[in-house]
C-alpha cells in the first residue's frame, strides 16, 4: 500500500476543518461570450465535465 | 424583497420535444439535489448567520438559484409543450400527464414530490456551510448524470452552464468557510456557536 | 438572431459578467480590480437595459414607464424561447 504522508505547506492547518484555497482574481476571460458559454468568468474555475462510461 | 428581470439567466430555445429527457430533467426542478432546494436552503440559512458576508452570499446565490429554477422549468416546459398524445403514451410521460397535463410540478425524477426534508438549516454556520459545500457537489453530479444521457446541444448547452455554475458555488461557499474560520480560534473551531452562543464560555 | 436577439443576448452576458463578479466581491470586497471591472459592466448593462425598453419591451418593472399602453404586461415571456 502506498503510504499517504503529505508534508505540503497547507498540512500547518488546524485538523478537523476543510479548506477550498483562496481565489486570487487575475483575469477573466477576454472573449466574453466563451466564458457566458462556459459558465464562468474566470479561466481558474472553468472545469467541463468530460466523462464517458465507454461500455457497451 | 425581490424584483423580476423578463429574461432568463442563459438563452433557451429547444426545437425538438422530448418526454423521456424531461421526466428525468425536472428532478433538478423539485429533485432532492435541484435547484428549489438549493435556493430554499440558501435563502432560509442566512438568518442565523452571525457574519454578513456570509449571509449576504448566501442571499447572492439563494436568488441565482432562483433564477436556474426557471431555466429547468423552462427546459421541461420546451421538451413538453408539442407533444403529440401518441409520444406522451409512448414515452412513459402519461403518469406525469394524468396529473399535471403539460404543467410543470416540482418532483425528482422518480415521480417524489418536492420535500423541505432534502435540505437543512441547522443554525450552526461551519455545519450549514459544510452542507452548503456538499449540495453544490450533489448537483454538480446530477448535471454530469444528466450529461451522459443528452445529445440535443440546445439542451446540453443550458445544463453545462447550470453545472459550472456549481462549481463557482462550491468555490465562493469555501471562501465564506475560510472567512467563518477567520472570526473564530484556530484552536478549537468548535468551541461554540457564534450564531448562538452569546459567550465563549461560562467563565466569562 | 434578430437585432433584437442580439440585444438580449449582449445585456445577458454583461449581467452574467456582473452576477459572477458580485458573488467573488461577497468574499473579496477589498478587490480594486474587481471592483473597477464590475462598475464598468454595470454602466454598460444600465445603458443596454434602457436602450432595449426604448426601442422593444422593459426587462424590469422600473424600465417599463410608458405614455401609451402598459408594456409589461404584453412582453413575451422567457420560458417560451426565441428570444434569449
Amino acid at each position: 500500500m502506498k503510504d499517504y504522508s503529505f508534508e505540503e505547506p497547507f498540512e500547518k492547518y488546524p485538523l478537523a476543518m476543510a479548506y477550498v484555497p483562496w481565489q486570487h482574481f487575475t483575469q477573466m476571460y477576454e472573449n466574453l461570450e466563451k466564458g457566458y458559454r462556459a459558465g464562468t468568468i474566470f479561466p481558474e474555475l472553468d472545469k467541463p465535465f468530460t466523462g464517458r462510461r465507454c461500455i457497451k | 424583497m425581490w424584483n423580476y428581470e423578463k429574461r432568463l439567466q442563459f438563452p433557451i430555445n429547444i426545437k425538438e420535444p422530448n418526454a423521456k429527457l424531461a421526466q428525468v430533467i425536472i428532478s433538478q426542478y423539485g429533485g432532492p439535489d435541484g435547484e428549489m432546494g438549493a435556493s430554499m436552503r440558501y435563502l432560509s440559512q442566512r438568518y442565523s448567520m452571525p457574519y454578513k458576508e456570509v449571509a449576504g452570499l448566501l442571499t447572492d446565490i439563494g436568488t441565482e438559484e432562483l433564477g436556474h429554477l426557471e431555466m429547468v422549468a423552462t427546459i421541461v416546459h420546451q421538451l413538453t409543450r408539442n407533444l403529440s398524445m401518441e409520444e406522451i403514451e409512448k414515452s412513459g410521460f402519461a403518469n406525469y400527464y394524468v396529473d399535471h397535463t403539460i404543467g410543470v410540478w416540482p418532483q425528482a425524477a422518480g415521480g417524489v414530490p418536492f420535500n423541505a426534508c432534502e435540505f437543512q438549516v441547522k443554525g450552526d454556520i461551519i455545519t450549514d456551510l459544510h452542507e452548503d459545500m456538499a449540495a453544490e457537489q450533489k448537483a454538480r453530479s446530477t448535471y454530469d448524470n444528466i450529461l451522459r444521457l443528452i445529445k440535443d446541444p440546445d439542451i446540453c448547452e443550458p445544463i453545462k452552464f447550470l453545472r459550472a455554475r456549481e462549481v463557482v458555488h462550491y468555490q465562493r461557499f469555501g471562501e465564506a468557510l475560510r472567512i467563518t474560520q477567520d472570526h473564530l480560534n484556530s484552536k478549537n473551531f468548535y468551541a461554540f456557536n457564534p450564531g448562538f452562543d452569546r459567550c465563549e464560555s461560562c467563565d466569562n | 438572431m434578430n437585432s433584437e436577439e442580439k440585444k438580449l443576448h449582449d445585456i445577458g452576458i454583461a449581467d452574467f459578467v456582473l452576477t459572477d463578479l458580485m458573488l467573488y466581491l461577497d468574499t473579496h470586497p477589498s478587490d480594486q480590480k474587481a471592483m473597477e471591472y464590475f462598475n464598468h459592466y454595470a454602466r454598460i448593462k444600465t445603458q443596454m437595459e434602457r436602450e432595449f425598453a426604448r426601442d422593444h419591451y422593459p426587462l424590469r418593472k422600473d424600465l417599463a414607464e410608458s405614455n401609451r399602453d402598459w408594456r409589461w404586461g404584453s412582453a413575451p415571456l422567457p420560458w417560451e424561447g426565441g428570444c434569449n
